[in-house]
């Protein structure tokens, strides 16, 4: 392969840093009116009226739209995921609230005016009259019989509830040498990519169409969604992806804004816009991660884990259309990751409260659970005082025991993790860290290592969803003069993944990359297909393009044979040429094979292949199980990447300030089609999971008031606190995508949450710290020396 | 974003700058180099009728020496001070304080006058002030008065500036020879305002240690820890620090960085490592 295994530098690299991108703010057609949305400042109010006289008198607004009229034109907002299929309880959310809003920021009137300025001023003087109602802020809380409730007609405040089982835990508990058990609490954060949300909705009332640009990660599910809430054909709407700065999930469909500039739009057949401010995208923008895990191991004493009991209580936020409260769902599903424990209870309560509803954040729930599990080995190594490694290295899931069926039914398909973990304990040099650290403890420094082990899950795909499935399509076009156009159902949110469909089509193709052309995210000119999430890009549009290119290579085979005058199997095609086997010189160009079969379709070379050099196809992941009857299991993950990581930190206990001094991966996603592009992919999840292990906290008070609205109190990590990594890779493919691809996306995220909770309880042994609570702030480090302290070191 | 309109003004001199203040009163905020104003505007926490700018009026950026104080300009912007050599040789403490504050970007428009008048209890200025024993000028139409730091600094965003005065200069003493100094600041992130900050000097043979405290509480604290050091730098001087730090910090406040307890133990910690370390660079 020329490509494939390359690090092809990304082909949008020099358009995006000159600034030349096409993102949807720079798209403004004449006449461009704009949106600004009036949102709740209650987090649970019921809308008795409202009041839009002053606001319509204002100088440039041409109207101005309250819940009243879109429950009467438009059907609730269409789920991303169907929750009475998932045994879930759903609402009917529409896209300005009716009658009561649940969150703070919650939509409940607009206005479109000539510009963005004189929009918002009048959104400012439009009256609601609201009763405030009881909020909901804490899960647990919510749990009890007597809590006020998000939604009334439910009856109580869980949205869906699983209890995944396996052999005898209770069994196990009573045979186990030892049990260990505590809490782990993640806390609500989110992705923040550095271009909010936007769209542009413009209709032409003359071809009933309507064209809507959107910084999206899936424009055909997003078509669905429209049509069917706007109550219209899907064929009068295009959606368009243009260059997206960053989506991590949180650009899954289907926010309010998003049928509700699509109405405007149609209503007012002029173009309009919205692009949301920086506090909207923090406030509503989509939320994760809040999760406490309440665990209990049993354990023998050589290491082995033989039981496990955990029990998840999601904090999701106000139900909704989005998908996010499935991230709840996939921690459960996820747990115990990549260890091989015969006896488990794993239970799911994901509840509902007035804060701003999931929506998919890089990870989506699995980190979560890898998380648990790295507490929990770090935490029988401890009682039996085996080492970290040992421990889990008694525990693995081995390689030749895959494929491997996990508590929930999940399908692990392949992996090494023995393998992973000695190679970064090599790379962070474990062996001789116990020196290291005492002679920092000279210098009067604490450094300390710690584990941490990622199962990163990927391509999702769920019964009877519009938007989760494990099949995708490509169309691979050879132009008549030689040059290849590529359009593909998965898009790319700013991860360059065009660059990997382009590697694959020139590999398969045999030319020369620079003649591939790679079109996305235009619901009119590329085939139907799911977009990008759960790092399925290059699982199932890579393989989709793969097969498209493989057709089209066969049938040019076909027609270069018969011009080389020898059979097929004796032709192959590489460097723009088809030449006969062994006798290099013999050969006929790429693009006169091409232009043979457009412009002489009746001569003798191509006149038994069907003109045309077009093929479209679908490919569907085989390691997807959706008929539990009659295939005996339901598996929805088909692809499985991991890491093994190590980190030393350095931790200040005078101040609870703690410094990544090293960071090592070893990376697994199967077949890596690009290095260089899979390398820059895990650098920023791993910045993100330090984000998350450090630093990124969306903070609510009792009234449900999001207390960090802006980048000054929700603290991303700059690139002045993000420390250096170290990533090298292993490749277990995958037996089940033709190119043996895993997906790279979502890992990265993980691996800090652990190995920084095991670095600082390891930097500090002569205490009995127990670190359980995200973020890592110094304050809680702070607080958690000074109660180890005063419990006077270890127990 | 800003969707109340307003009038711009932007006078050409000190004087018409002035009697702007004086005719629109608390209608109008000042623009300096706009750091702090624009993104309170932005947010909505601020809508004034009226914006003067001070941006076109020349000669209010400098940076002077007269006889044993250091004169610096209003509009002398963060980057210059912390550049500036006067200021490195005389004055490193306020250099080290302006290489902190907030990044490049900011560095390069926010000026030493805004950021006074504006007295965030968490900014890096007010503690230096008045451990350097700064004076301000403070004029309007009718009066120009000098105002010592420890009187400027009245409460959580509150000065001794009387309605249409304006801040016009920075007076800070030199050190005397040989003294260390040092300036040292709890942050989360790059760039974003201190949790904990600690200005230190300590003069040669401990004729005077003190030290500016911010963020524990609504305004800076200056804290003398001289007499604590009659036998140097010994156990009883930091414990001394560490005492009279906490003592300063009564009033400490919570906020989504910690809880008065942080801030207070904080205190003692960083106003102890701040005098340590300006003790090691006396000369």
């Amino acid at each position: 392969m020329k490509y494939i295994g390359q690090s092809v530098p990304a082909l949008n690299n020099r358009q995006l840093a000159a600034g030349k991108g096409t993102f949807v703010a720079d798209i403004q057609p004449d006449g461009t009116l704009h949106m600004a949305v009036v949102r709740s400042p209650y987090a649970h109010a019921r809308i008795r009226g409202i009041d839009t006289k002053a606001a319509e008198a204002v100088p440039g607004v041409v109207y101005v739209i309250t819940g009243k009229e879109i429950r009467e034109n438009m059907n609730p907002i269409m789920e991303a995921y169907d929750t009475a299929a998932m045994g879930a309880k759903g609402v009917k959310w529409y896209a300005l609230c009716p009658e009561r809003a649940r969150f703070v920021g919650e939509a409940v009137a607009a206005v479109v005016a000539e510009d963005k300025w004189t929009a918002r001023k009048a959104a400012d003087l439009v009256d609601v009259d609201y009763e405030e109602l009881p909020v909901v802020h804490d899960p647990e809380e919510a749990m009890k019989p007597d809590s006020p409730l998000v939604e009334p007609e439910w009856g109580d405040n869980i949205l869906v509830t699983r209890d995944f089982r396996t052999g005898d835990v209770d069994q196990a508990f009573k045979e186990a040498d030892g049990t260990i058990s505590g809490v782990v609490k993640t806390q609500r954060y989110t992705g923040a990519a550095i271009e909010p949300r936007g769209y542009l909705a413009n209709y032409d009332p003359f071809q009933d169409l309507l064209t809507f640009w959107a910084s999206t990660q899936n424009p055909h599910p997003m078509r669905v969604f429209l049509a069917e809430t706007l109550g219209i054909p899907e064929t009068t709407i295009r959606v368009i992806q243009p260059h997206v700065g960053g989506g991590f999930g949180l650009k899954i469909p289907t926010f309010q804004e998003e049928p509700l500039l699509a109405y405007l739009a149609r209503k007012l057949a002029r173009p309009i816009k919205w692009i949301e401010e920086r506090t909207e995208n923090l406030l509503v923008g989509g939320h994760a991660r809040e999760e406490r895990l309440y665990y209990e191991a049993a354990y023998k004493q050589d290491g082995t884990v033989i039981g496990l009991r955990a029990k998840v209580i999601a904090d999701v936020g106000a139900p909704s259309a989005l998908c996010g409260w499935g991230q709840s769902f996939v921690t459960s599903y996820c747990i115990p990751t990549v260890y091989k424990i015969p006896n488990n209870r794993v239970q799911l309560f994901s509840v509902v409260t007035n804060k701003c509803p999931w929506n998919a954040y890089r990870g989506y729930g699995k980190e979560a659970a890898s998380f648990l599990m790295d507490r929990i080995m770090d935490g029988v190594a401890k009682a039996t005082g085996l080492g970290r490694p040992e421990v889990r290295l008694k525990n693995y899931i081995q390689p030749e025991e895959f494929p491997y069926s996990q508590v929930s039914g999940a399908m692990l398909d392949s992996g090494n993790y023995p393998k992973a973990l000695k190679r970064v304990l090599q790379m962070i040099d474990y062996e001789n860290f116990p020196k290291m650290q005492a002679e920092a403890r000279k210098q009067g420094r604490y450094i300390g290592l710690g584990i941490g082990q990622e199962l990163t899950p990927e391509g999702c795909s769920m019964p009877r969803s519009t938007l989760l499935s494990g099949y995708d399509g490509a169309t691979v076009r050879v132009n008549p003069s030689g040059q290849v156009t590529v359009l593909t159902g998965v898009t790319s949110p700013g991860s360059g993944n065009e660059t990997a469909m382009a590697q694959i089509a020139a590999d398969m193709l045999g030319v020369d990359i620079k003649l591939v052309k790679v079109i996305q995210g235009d619901t009119d000119t590329c085939p139907y297909g799911l977009g990008n999430y759960s790092s399925r890009s290059v699982i199932m549009g890579g393989s989709a393009v793969q097969m498209a290119a493989t057709e089209i290579r066969q049938k040019m085979l076909k027609v270069a044979a018969k011009m080389l005058e020898v059979g097929p199997d004796d032709v192959e095609v590489a460097d723009g040429k088809f030449s006969v086997k062994g006798a290099p010189t013999r050969f006929v160009l790429f693009k006169e094979v091409a232009s043979t079969v457009y412009r002489h379709c009746y001569g003798p070379e191509a006149c038994d292949v069907e003109p045309g050099l077009e093929s479209t196809r679908y490919f569907r992941h085989p390691n997807v199980y959706h008929q539990p009857e009659t295939q005996g299991r339901f598996s929805s993950y088909p692809s499985w990447p991991n890491q093994a990581v190590a980190c030393i930190a350095e931790v200040d206990p005078e101040t609870g300030v703690v410094k990544v001094l090293r960071y090592c991966a070893v990376h697994d996603s199967g077949v890596v089609v690009n290095p260089l592009m899979a390398e820059a992919n895990l650098h920023g999840g791993i910045v993100q999971g330090f984000g998350g292990a450090l630093y990124e906290h969306l903070v609510y008070d009792e009234a449900g008031q999001l207390k960090t609205t802006t980048f000054m109190d929700y603290t991303c990590p700059t690139a002045v606190d993000v420390p250096r990594m170290e990533v090298e890779h292993q490749e277990t493919p995958s037996p089940f995508t033709p190119l043996g691809t895993k997906g790279v996306g979502e890992s990265g995220v993980t691996g800090p949450l652990g190995s920084l909770c095991g670095a600082i309880e390891n930097a500090l042994p002569h205490l009995d710290l127990r670190l359980s609570e995200m973020p890592l702030t110094p304050h809680r480090v702070w607080r958690a020396v000074r109660e180890a302290q005063a419990h006077g070191g270890r127990a | 974003m800003i969707s109340k309109e307003y009038r711009f003004e932007a006078p050409r001199d000190l004087g018409q700058a002035l009697s702007l203040l004086e005719k629109y009163g608390d209608d109008a905020k000042v623009l300096a180099g706009g750091m702090s104003l624009v993104p309170t505007m932005t947010l909505g926490l601020v809508q004034p009728d009226v914006v003067i700018s001070l941006n076109h009026i020349p000669n209010l950026d400098y940076v002077r020496e007269e006889g044993n104080v250091l004169k610096i300009g209003a509009l002398t912007r963060h980057d210059t001070i912390r550049k500036n050599e006067l200021v490195k040789r005389h004055c490193p403490l306020l250099a080290e304080a302006a290489a902190c504050i907030g990044d490049v970007q900011i560095r390069h428009r926010g000026s030493i006058g805004g950021s006074i008048a504006h007295a965030d209890p968490a900014a890096d200025y007010p503690p230096v002030m008045l451990t350097l024993g700064a004076q301000f000028r403070l004029q309007r139409t009718k009066s120009d008065r000098t105002v010592p730091a420890s009187a400027f600094f009245r409460d959580l965003m509150q000065t001794a500036l009387e309605g249409a005065e304006l801040a016009t200069e920075i007076q800070v003493p030199k050190l005397p020879s040989g003294a260390g100094s040092a300036y040292l600041r709890l942050h989360r992130v790059e760039g974003n305002f201190a949790i904990v900050a600690a200005a230190a000097v300590v003069e040669k043979g401990f004729k005077s240690v003190r030290v500016g405290l911010a963020g524990v509480g609504p305004k800076a604290v200056l804290v003398d820890v001289t007499s604590r050091f009659k036998g140097g730098l010994d156990d009883a001087a930091v414990k001394g620090v560490r005492e009279d730090a906490a003592k300063a910090s009564v009033d400490a406040y919570g906020d989504l960085n910690g809880d008065a307890d942080y801030r207070r133990a904080m205190a003692q910690v960083y106003a102890e490592r701040a005098v340590r370390a300006a003790v090691s660079r006396v000369r």
